[in-house]
This record gives structure tokens, C-alpha cells and sequence, in this order.
């Protein structure tokens, strides 16, 4: 099984860092998750060098995982559709996106953010049970005891709501 | 002398007050212009860069776009990437509706200068700010003026830090007098339990303040919630 990796547009050390530990390795790869493909952005990491000289990706195999990192992937929603599980920043847009898509997701809300509102987003969802919201330190046993069947479905786009606040505001209702 | 003057100075503080307090929202009764359905509305979609685009351009991507005619982007300064993003948006609605297309007018872009840019020192802020306002001053309230065609009929908002200086230049038609855009600001869904500064600062200010999680209204205030927009 295929999981995808994205820390979104910017950069997110602790999350990169923590995917190529070798505790949540192990925990992906006994979970049957042996190929990944991630997203780093600008994050700093101990292969951070092998993007350095304006390479787009590299590849690295380790506790028996196959890895594809890439700076920046091209298309993101081919990803997330070929993924069996997606990992990444409690970032809005991520989020939405992925769960559109009816796919299991792992968070990580980046706690270093000045203004800490991925925490509050990460925990409403998952009090929803939309998604599983994890910490850096707590990843590995996330992982270990994630059940991707359990999830409640994310509801639709819901386009009419907004569609029928500003007609009736421009008095079209 | 110098009490004349203060007098005079009192009187004026006096009257801008009064005249604020009779244009700030939720004053008085709105009056909401009822639309004959062959109506045209200009409306002007403030794309605040990242996620603030995204949410507001799948806000956008609901509307009709043959009632919703000419469309103005508001952008930052150097945000290529949400330029982009809004002529995806229109060309999609284009070859789904044909009938927008034949106006090739259908859609403008407004460059904004930004009154902060991510991370800029807080001491040359004013500066930035200052330059953003007289900018928006400008479009807003100066270039109908000579056109003879309002701004806009509605202003839609969701932050960052711009939005609040274009509200500050809505502000000041309403001041006046000239016609003015409705405001409708919509809080991002990121936003659960605390409300964003833009949000907070311009609660009082627009005429429709919407959150996306009920939570944000606990304190009684103004604002609706019709659950998820997004």
C-alpha cells in the first residue's frame, strides 16, 4: 500500500523529520504501507541535500520502505487519489481536499505556527470523526493503531449556502 | 480665540461621530435593495493569496455568473498564483455557461499594494498600510467618482490583513455619502473556536459577518453560521 506525505507549500522540520525516523517506519511498514511519496516543501532533514542543487525528487529505500521524496509533487489530487492513506499538516485546504476525496488522513498540527489555529481545526474534525489528529512525539502509535474503515464520510460541497447568502444580499432571493 | 476654535473642534468630532454611529451596520435598519431577476450586480471578490483564495474562489465558483456581471478580482501585489487561480475559475465557468463568455469584459483584475507583507517589521508597517489605504481610496471611493459607475455592488471578504484597508476605503464613501458596496465578510473554515484579526476587526464594520463552526458566536455578538461554505 501507497501512503502520501505533504507538509503543503512551505515547510514543517519535525514532520519530515519524523517520517524518516525509524519508529514510524517501522510502524508503516508493518502496517503495510512499504511505498511512500513525500512532499518536504522547504523542510530541513537529514536528506535535505540530496534537493539542494535544484534536483525536483530523490529516492531512498530504508526499513524496508521504498521512499520518493519530492520537493514540490506536480499534481497533488493525483496523489491523494493514488494514496491509500495521507499524512500531513492540519493545514484547511490539505484537509478539505483529502477528505473530499474519501481518503483516510492523519494530521500533525504544526504547533510551531505563531497563530495555533491547525490545533483547533485538527480537533474539531476529529471530534467529528472526519479524521485522526496525532503529534510528532505520538506519530508512530498513531499509525500502529489507525483503523482506516472507521471514519465518518466528509459531507459534499455544499455550494448553495453561499450562493443564497449574497443573492439574498443583492436581493435576487 | 482659542475657544472658538475648540469649539469648533468639538462640534466636528461631534458630527463625524453621529455620522459613523448612523453608517456603522446593525444602527440602524438595513435597507436592502430588492433585485429584479434581469438585474446585473457588479460584484468585487477580494482574494486574499493561499488558502483565503482557494476558499473564497470555490465560494465564488457557486455563483451565477450572468447575475454577477462585471466581476473584480482583488489582488495583492505580486500574487501571481491567485491571479492564476481566478482565470482557471472563469474559463471553467465559461465553457460551462457559453452566454458569459460573449462578454469579454466579464472580469477585471485590482492590484493592491499590501499593508503588510508576511514577516515585515512592524516599524515600517504604517508606510506599507498607509500607501495599501490611499491605493484602495483611490478605486474605491476617487475612480467611480470620474467613471460615473460605482466601485461595486457588493464586496465580498474572508482576510488577510488588506481586506480590512478596502473595508476602511468602503467606509469612507459611506461617509460621504457615495455609493457604496455591500460587505460580506465569511471567517475561514480554519477557524473553530477563535476568530482571525481580520475577523475580528471587521465584525463591527461589514454589513454580513458569516462563520463557518457556531462556536465563534458563543459571546452573542453580531454574526451568523450556516455551517460549512466550503
Amino acid at each position: 500500500m501507497r501512503a502520501f506525505i505533504t507538509v503543503g507549500s512551505t515547510r514543517f522540520d519535525e514532520l519530515i523529520q519524523a517520517i524518516f525516523s525509524t519508529s514510524v517506519l517501522h510502524s508503516l511498514s508493518n502496517k503495510g504501507y512499504t511505498e511512500l511519496v513525500v512532499q518536504c516543501g522547504y523542510s530541513s532533514f537529514p536528506y535535505d541535500y540530496l534537493l539542494a542543487h535544484g534536483e525536483l525528487s530523490f529516492k531512498v529505500q530504508e526499513e524496508g520502505v521504498f521512499i520518493e521524496c519530492w520537493k514540490f509533487r506536480p499534481a497533488l489530487e493525483t496523489e491523494y487519489e493514488q494514496a491509500d492513506l495521507v499524512i500531513s499538516h492540519a493545514g484547511s485546504g490539505t484537509i478539505v481536499d483529502v477528505l473530499r476525496m474519501n481518503k483516510p488522513l492523519i494530521v500533525v498540527p504544526n504547533s510551531t505556527l505563531l497563530d495555533d489555529h491547525q490545533q483547533e481545526l485538527a480537533a474539531a474534525l476529529e471530534k467529528l470523526n472526519h479524521l485522526r489528529s496525532s503529534t510528532i512525539s505520538s506519530l508512530a502509535t498513531t499509525i500502529q493503531e489507525f483503523d482506516p474503515s472507521s471514519f465518518t464520510k466528509f459531507p459534499p460541497f455544499a455550494g448553495d449556502k453561499f450562493r443564497d447568502l449574497v443573492d439574498e444580499e443583492m436581493g435576487f432571493a | 480665540m482659542w475657544g472658538l476654535a475648540s469649539c469648533i473642534l468639538v462640534l466636528l468630532v461631534a458630527i463625524v461621530c453621529i455620522r459613523i454611529y448612523y453608517i456603522l451596520p446593525g444602527s440602524k435598519t438595513t435597507d436592502r435593495t430588492r433585485a429584479i431577476n434581469h438585474d446585473r450586480k457588479k460584484i468585487a471578490i477580494f482574494l486574499g493569496s493561499g488558502g483565503h483564495t482557494s476558499e473564497m474562489l470555490a465560494m465564488t465558483s457557486t455563483l451565477d455568473f450572468n447575475k454577477y456581471s462585471p466581476r473584480v478580482y482583488i489582488l495583492s501585489e505580486g500574487d501571481t498564483l491567485s491571479r492564476r487561480k481566478a482565470i482557471t475559475l472563469e474559463a471553467t465557468k465559461a465553457a460551462k455557461y457559453g452566454s458569459v463568455s460573449k462578454n469579454t469584459n466579464a472580469y477585471t483584475f485590482l492590484v493592491i499594494p499590501r499593508a503588510r507583507k508576511v514577516h515585515q517589521s512592524l516599524l515600517t508597517t504604517p508606510y506599507t498600510a498607509l500607501l495599501s489605504l490611499m491605493h484602495c481610496f483611490y478605486h474605491v471611493t476617487i475612480a467611480p467618482c470620474f467613471h460615473g459607475s460605482p466601485f461595486a455592488d457588493v464586496l465580498v471578504l474572508n482576510g488577510p490583513g488588506t481586506c480590512l484597508v478596502l473595508c476602511l476605503a468602503v467606509y469612507l464613501n459611506k461617509f460621504l455619502g457615495l455609493s457604496s458596496p455591500r460587505t460580506i465578510y465569511v471567517e475561514s473554515f480554519a477557524r473553530v473556536q477563535t476568530l482571525s484579526l481580520s475577523g475580528k476587526l471587521l465584525r463591527p464594520l461589514v454589513d454580513r459577518y458569516i462563520v463557518q463552526w457556531p462556536e465563534l458566536l458563543r459571546d452573542g455578538k453580531r454574526g451568523e453560521c450556516r455551517g460549512w461554505l466550503i
